[in-house]
């Protein structure tokens, strides 16, 4: 199933800013996280992450800092602000109005 | 075997030749093709194909190009005051610009407040004017950036009675003539105010899981170091405003002055305070906005003044040479010396912050570059204008004693002396490879405490030892 580009948009500042509330973590580590939840079916393209963390950066929901992997490679971190997390609740809240209202349809359909 | 680093760094090229990437970026994209073709030969796949496979999946460059220049420089002004399109962040800002406009006010009033204590008259007190001149700047930047970063409200509020508190004990202590401490506590309140900006830029240090408390919030390297290029081009945006600001001014002084108005008063007693204390504020906000544009000034900057002040010093030294009496007898020459050691030390400062150290390949070493050299050279001459000084110092100590001045010019030659040294011993490490440039950088942030320390020393200690002269 493809996930059509509209919702995928929409979507990824929730999901991005949820992941960074749980823990500091860099691009690569994002994007395959949001595979692993996803079962795959929500499949970004790598490179556009990132101006999407740039912006959220610019925003002021996320910081970043430069660390040393244990494998020597830096990568850039990121860290959720306090302003992205009152955002990530927001957007979350926003979200799960639209998947309530939903889930209460699918109720209504087969009749449960 | 196809040489894999080689086509890396062809990716690359391609990749920064679109323009709108920068050295940073680019960084983060390899390090992420990188980590992507290890976990694909970890899968199996020759190291070719993971690397056809891991540019692939990075996506079209032209797309993520696009994307990137949509908040890159392009269209800077544009975006700055037009809201986005993501209704979230466009609310966000206009919020942002209206709350910045309301802060430009409050710093231009405040500056008002002396008026209501009958001290209108600027130039009649101009030294009333100039110890507050700080508090009135700052405490709106304070204000701002406590938003900005949602900072917690209790710890914030108790940081921030810092400015009421300066604001009572400058205007509490008296000031006789001829007025020295009053003067050294004007010129080093800014220094101790700025400590407080530092602390809302980078918000409290809080002791996370596995992280020394130096290396998170306000006292983290990499933080001072961004506020140090915050300040930096903060005062850059505010000359370029102030300047704007003034032809301005001018502008509708002359139109006036045409129709037989006397527009001065207004705009000396109302327009230009407002405008002025007004100023900070807004230099923040833009450089808080837009950080991608003047990242690419900084270097370009740091560049031009570096060996210029170079041959600054250099001349300095030679004229000592040439005529060393001057500088022991003629106290204006030492304190053009201290003044330009400032200058150079911030200069230092801001190359560093301007250095794309953190840009370096992952398999190369840091690559030590003809700037780097430049800097050293620049440190050395400031290290013996420092010593020139000092002696000079030591000796009008000698002849005539303590005094506020000289005490307060001993106390920071030293430090700056003790500064300039570290800095030495870590440019001479970096050469030799035995550190990285981050160790220079961490060192050297640690150290501004120092000068925080002193300056609050100046503005407190300084007028009760010296009974207020």
């Amino acid at each position: 199933m493809n996930i059509p580009k509209d919702l995928v948009a929409a979507s990824a500042t929730p999901i991005i800013l949820s992941i960074l509330h749980g823990e500091d973590s860099y691009g690569y580590a994002i994007i395959r996280k949001v595979q692993d939840i996803s079962d795959s079916q929500i499949a970004w393209t790598d490179g556009m992450l990132y101006p999407v963390l740039h912006r959220l950066e610019t925003a002021g929901f996320i910081d970043s800092y430069w660390k040393k992997s244990d494998n020597g490679r830096r990568r850039k971190y990121y860290h959720i602000t306090a302003a992205g997390i009152d955002e990530c609740e927001l957007l979350v809240s926003q979200w799960e109005v639209v998947h309530r209202a939903l889930h209460k349809l699918l109720q209504e359909k087969t009749g449960y | 075997m196809v040489d894999l680093e080689s086509q890396i760094r062809q990716w690359k090229t391609h990749v920064y030749s679109t323009g709108s990437i920068g050295q940073n970026d680019l960084e983060e994209l390899e390090s992420h093709l990188r980590d992507s073709m290890d976990e694909l030969a970890g899968r199996g796949l020759s190291t070719e194909e993971a690397f056809l496979l891991a540019v692939r999946r990075m996506g079209d460059i032209e797309v993520i190009h696009e994307e990137f220049s949509k908040i890159s420089t392009e269209d800077l002004w544009r975006q700055l005051l037009v809201p986005t399109d993501n209704p979230i962040t466009a609310r966000r800002n206009r919020k942002e610009l209206g709350i910045v406009i309301g802060l430009a006010i409050l710093g231009g009033l405040l500056s008002k407040v002396p008026a209501l204590f009958g001290f209108g008259d600027m130039d009649a007190h101009s030294q009333l004017y100039l110890r507050n001149a700080s508090i009135f700047a700052f405490f709106p930047v304070a204000i701002y950036l406590i938003w900005k970063r949602s900072l917690p409200a209790l710890r914030s509020l108790a940081v921030l009675s810092i400015f009421p508190a300066s604001a009572m004990l400058v205007n509490a202590y008296p000031s006789y003539e001829p007025h020295h401490t009053g003067l050294l506590l004007s010129l080093h309140l800014p220094i101790v105010l700025l400590f407080v900006l530092l602390y809302f830029f980078g918000g409290p240090a809080i002791k996370r899981e596995g992280q020394h408390l130096y290396a998170t919030g306000w006292r983290n390297p990499n933080t001072r170091l961004n506020f140090v290029r915050f300040v930096g081009e903060s005062f850059i945006y505010a000359i370029l405003i102030g300047m704007g600001g003034m032809v301005l001014i001018l502008l509708t002084a002359g139109t006036f002055d045409l129709i037989k108005i006397d527009a001065f008063p207004f705009i000396t007693a109302w327009i230009a305070p407002l405008g002025f204390f007004g100023l900070f504020v807004v230099a923040a906000y833009l450089v808080l906005q837009k950080k991608n544009l003047i990242e690419s000034i900084a270097p370009v900057l740091a560049r031009i003044f570096t060996p210029l002040f170079l041959l600054v010093l250099i001349s300095l030294i030679i004229a000592f040479l040439v005529t060393p009496n001057q500088a022991y007898e003629n106290r204006n020459m030492l304190i053009w010396f201290d003044v330009i050691l400032a200058l150079v030390l911030a200069l230092t400062l801001y190359s560093m912050s301007s250095k794309d150290f953190t840009s370096t390949n992952t398999s190369a070493k840091s690559q030590i570059t003809f700037w780097d050299f430049l800097s050293f050279g620049l440190i050395i001459s400031a290290v013996i204008v420092d010593a020139i000084a000092l002696s000079g110092i030591s000796m009008r100590l000698s002849a005539y004693g303590f005094s506020a001045n000289r005490t307060a010019a001993l106390g920071e030659n030293l430090i700056l002396l003790v500064n300039l040294l570290l800095l030495c011993v870590g440019y001479v490490r970096y050469f030799l490879q035995k550190q990285t440039f981050q160790e220079i950088v961490v060192m050297q942030m640690r150290f501004l405490s120092v000068y925080g320390i002193w300056a609050t020393c100046v503005v407190v200690v300084f007028p009760l030892l010296f009974g207020f002269r």
